[in-house]
């Protein structure tokens, strides 16, 4: 067992790491904020999301990743985060819950500082204990990325290019 | 359709731009791989070994009661609203999938990668029917797009170049790409794919693990184009062999660990990602396939290939692969583990090609986050290709010629004759001969064969007198002068007798030497191989003294090929037993009983030599590797760093003269890394590496001097030591 506050600094090590970026933030109002500050349009929610914020606008319900396709700034909310990889378990049963994590160009993943585990062992044992979280759960570990052009990393590929932990302190 | 070998391999030595592209990805991978791991060991104190074997455990006993896993992957996929169907062959798989396309009238199917599908061909069968697969993965979408395969496991277009790449992307979007404008042409797959996406009626993915507890599939990506194949359209189908089950969620943890730092050198990739069953309102059909894996199963040599997690990282190290890129070496599945599992997948003949390539230097072995033992499966799939008549005529030719003692000394001998008047008229530098040669051998010159034998040479001379008193002191000592090194280094041995001569043992010559065998055994002979080995065991089998050689690569012959050879003949299975137990590298003896105080030598010039160390025994850590460790202890110098000091040296037996291109194209590497290092003299431990190395620089005239360090060591034996 690590301290929580080391675990939060391996958790943003690990996530600079992989290209990611951190935000530290007190309270869903300041990431809103945050979120609205990066663009001009309004940035759009996924339902877990817009549970807690009650504001952004949602995925149309009949064809959600059509309706934000090419959106900037979105937000949704990560169960846990892992320290070990800075990776983001994102529970998207639905397509409506992952139109936002697929297709935003720069997404913003909520995490609750208290809800960051140290290793990828813990997040699989949280994911075996929660059988229906499993029916679509992505450790997401940084913005989309390949190498496949002449082994040159690219940031950004079909998934966002830019990718913030908004750790709820 | 895949052209065949010779095609292939002819249209890979003649790209010049594929040697730099893949050395220049093969180094950068081994630092950051190494990097990764020596994290990984750190976090978990726990070395790699450890890990992998752990793994690699789990997944033998996941093979072993493969049916009880396959029932309960299948009883909670199908809980989870999920169709698992098992299927024998390719053929079963390909209509399985045209027929749920058919039936639901879908015309367009999204890929993410899946090397099932393409061991099955499964987008050129599904177009036959009138169904249209697109690749979505960047790599594998531009492959598509130049109608070419993957030619490594998870990098799929390495070999293409930039400017290759922004033209075919101009040919498919109608605009034109600047090739150094990478970010452009990347984000054009977004572009390019879009329409896909939104038309297709199907999505389909491969899977890295199938966790049986709960059925679940696990795909571990970086672009987000599976999340996307998966989430658009109606139809999900998986394509995953078998062998891909393992039990639980802390499995896919522990896979995970050795996984993404094996493959693309990440902690962990961008999105790995878990489904368990059909999405509401959509369809899931898991294709779990056999074709070959059973039968892998069955078979005690080669059933571990099955725990592959297709990581690559065995492509990755590997020497020549780095000279002829995947599309030569390998066949549908690339690297190490295709020149293995090509016979089951596909056949014996698409396997056959390039398993001469393969230069039995083991490196892959050493990065396998399974510890499959591929050098090894390597040459018996060899010995089954050669044995239904893969092998070139020649070789069968040239190996029992070999086996004959009296031709090979009648053939040496003529040999020595033309070196001698080669020799009176200057063509000899550095014991090697420049002959005017083709293209393709124009890299090698050939060595001078002395007119006395390493035989001549020991029974003519007086004994080393003793320098110090090891525990062997006052044993006698047989020497195996190996077949090479007896013709065409005779110092090398004179030199090996007087080290072990310096430790107060007795040298004996046991007659009528020929060869171990392993010419024979790599090349897949096993025949021939048997033919010698029986007599080494032999002549060697007359005595109980200890055996010594200054040729590393035999004693693992001995050690490790001859149990092979012998395994259905258990009387000669036990004299050649115990041969090998008495079979000592000469290396290893002078730090073991024969072990010569340090720095007992005369120190001459430190900071002029660097050693490139015998990929076989390196790669194994065998005694006696570290020949540098050796020389400084003996004489006090120290040698010079050299770059990638264990990475072979180009010869590997035949390989070097059957396909010479890349003999030559791994010498190279290794010469511009002892060019790079400044030495003066380069020592090695290998006869046949010595000969190929000298070959080399010789003919490129190259500054640096090659010894076998016994000449070497001998050189600094005092000439009047202390009584």
């Amino acid at each position: 067992m690590i301290s929580a506050t080391d675990r939060i600094s391996q958790f943003a090590e690990a996530l600079h790491a992989a290209q990611g970026e951190i935000a530290y933030l007190d309270s869903w109002d300041e990431l809103w904020d945050f979120a609205a500050s990066l663009g001009d349009d309004v940035p759009v929610v996924s339902p877990a999301a817009h549970g807690f914020l009650r504001r952004g606008e949602l995925p149309d319900a009949d064809d959600p990743l059509r309706s934000i396709a090419d959106r900037l700034v979105g937000i949704t909310v990560a169960a846990l985060g892992v320290a070990e990889t800075g990776s983001l378990l994102l529970i998207e049963r639905a397509p409506i819950d992952r139109a936002v994590s697929l297709l935003t160009r720069h997404l913003i993943v909520a995490v609750g500082q208290d809800d960051i585990v140290d290793d990828l062992a813990d997040g699989f044992r949280w994911l075996a204990d929660q059988p229906r979280a499993a029916a679509y759960a992505t450790f997401v570990t940084g913005p989309s990325r390949t190498a496949d052009i002449e082994r040159s990393l690219t940031i950004g590929v079909q998934g966002p290019s830019r990718l913030t932990a908004a750790v709820l302190t | 359709m895949i052209a065949d070998f010779k095609e292939r391999y002819e249209r890979a030595v003649s790209d010049p731009d594929l040697r730099p592209r893949l050395l220049a990805f093969q180094r950068s991978w081994r630092q950051s791989r190494d990097a990764q791991v020596a994290r990984l060991e750190q976090r978990t104190e726990r070395s790699f070994d450890d890990l992998r074997r752990d793994f690699a455990a789990v997944k033998d006993s996941t093979i072993e009661r493969l049916d009880d896993y396959i029932d309960e992957f299948r009883a909670n996929a199908e809980a989870a609203g999920a169709t698992v169907v098992e299927l024998t062959t390719a053929e079963e798989a390909v209509e399985y999938i045209a027929g749920v396309c058919t039936a639901r009238g879908i015309d367009l199917v999204v890929k993410s990668k899946s090397m099932v599908s393409e061991e099955i061909e499964l987008n050129d069968e599904l177009a036959e029917r009138g169904i249209t697969a697109i690749e979505t993965d960047l790599g594998e979408w531009l492959l598509q797009l130049a109608e070419q395969r993957p030619s490594h496991l998870v990098m799929p277009a390495i070999h293409q170049k930039r400017q290759y790449v922004a033209d075919i992307l101009g040919k498919e979007l109608g605009r034109e790409f600047d090739p150094d404008n990478i970010p452009a042409m990347v984000a054009s797959a977004r572009e390019g794919l879009r329409r896909h996406y939104l038309a297709a009626g199907a999505g389909l993915t491969g899977a890295n693990a199938l966790v049986a507890e709960t059925g679940s599939i696990m795909v571990v990506t970086n672009e987000g184009n599976m999340r996307l194949a998966t989430s658009l359209p109606d139809v999900h189908f998986v394509t995953a062999g078998i062998e891909k089950l393992i039990p639980s969620w802390a499995d896919a943890e522990r896979q995970l660990q050795l996984l993404p730092r094996s493959a693309t050198a990440q902690t962990l990739s961008t999105y790995t990602t878990c489904i368990t069953g059909a999405q509401p309102g959509k369809e899931m059909h898991i294709i779990l396939l056999d074709n070959g894996r059973r039968e892998m199963r069955g078979d005690d040599m080669i059933g571990a290939a099955l725990r592959c997690i297709r990581c690559g990282a065995c492509a990755n190290v590997c020497p020549p692969y780095q000279v002829v890129g995947g599309h030569t070496f390998g066949h549908i599945y690339t690297g190490a583990i295709g020149l293995v599992n090509t016979t089951f997948h596909h056949s014996i003949e698409d396997a056959a090609g390039p398993q001469g390539l393969c230069v039995s230097c083991g490196a892959c072995e050493t990065v396998c986050p399974v510890a499959i033992p591929l050098p090894r499966q390597i040459l018996n799939v060899r010995r089954r290709a050669t044995e239904s008549g893969h092998a070139p005529r020649w070789e069968r030719w040239l190996l029992r010629a070999w086996s004959m003692p009296q031709l090979f000394r009648a053939a040496m001998k003529l040999g020595a004759v033309a070196s001698t008047a080669a020799r009176a008229v200057g063509l000899v530098h550095r014991d090697h001969i420049r002959l005017p040669m083709s293209r393709r051998l124009s890299w090698r010159s050939v060595p001078a064969i002395p007119a006395q034998t390493g035989s001549d040479l020991i029974g003519d001379r007086r004994p080393q007198p003793t320098l110090a008193s090891t525990p062997a002191a006052g044993t006698t000592v047989d020497l195996f002068a190996q077949c090479l090194a007896n013709r065409l280094m005779p110092d090398t041995v004179d030199a090996s007798a007087r080290l072990i001569e310096a430790g107060g043992a007795n040298v004996n010559l046991p007659p009528n030497q020929h060869c171990c065998g392993l010419p024979a055994f790599d090349a897949g002979d096993w025949d021939t191989a048997r033919t010698m080995a029986r007599s080494s065991i032999e002549v060697l089998g007359r005595t109980d003294h200890e055996i010594v050689t200054p040729a590393t690569s035999c004693v693992i012959s001995m050690r490790d090929h001859w149990p092979q050879l012998f395994r259905d003949e258990p009387d000669t299975l036990s004299r050649a037993n115990a041969v090998a137990d008495r079979i000592h590298d000469l290396a290893a003896w002078l730090d073991g009983p024969g072990r010569l105080p340090d720095g007992c030598l005369e120190r001459r010039v430190s900071g002029s030599w660097t050693a490139h160390r015998f990929c076989q025994s390196s790669n194994r850590n065998d005694p006696g590797a570290r020949i540098d460790l050796l020389v400084e202890r003996l004489t006090g110098e120290t040698s010079l760093p050299l770059e990638e000091p264990e990475v072979c040296c180009g010869f590997g037996g035949l390989t070097s003269i059957a396909a010479p291109e890349v003999g030559q194209g791994i010498l190279e590497r290794k010469l511009d890394c002892v060019a790079a290092s400044g030495c003066e003299t380069l020592l090695t431990n290998n006869p046949g590496c010595a000969l190929h190395l000298r070959a080399g620089a010789v003919a490129r005239g190259a500054s640096h001097d090659t010894q076998h360090y016994a000449d070497y060591l001998a050189a600094r034996l005092p000439d009047n030591p202390p009584s």
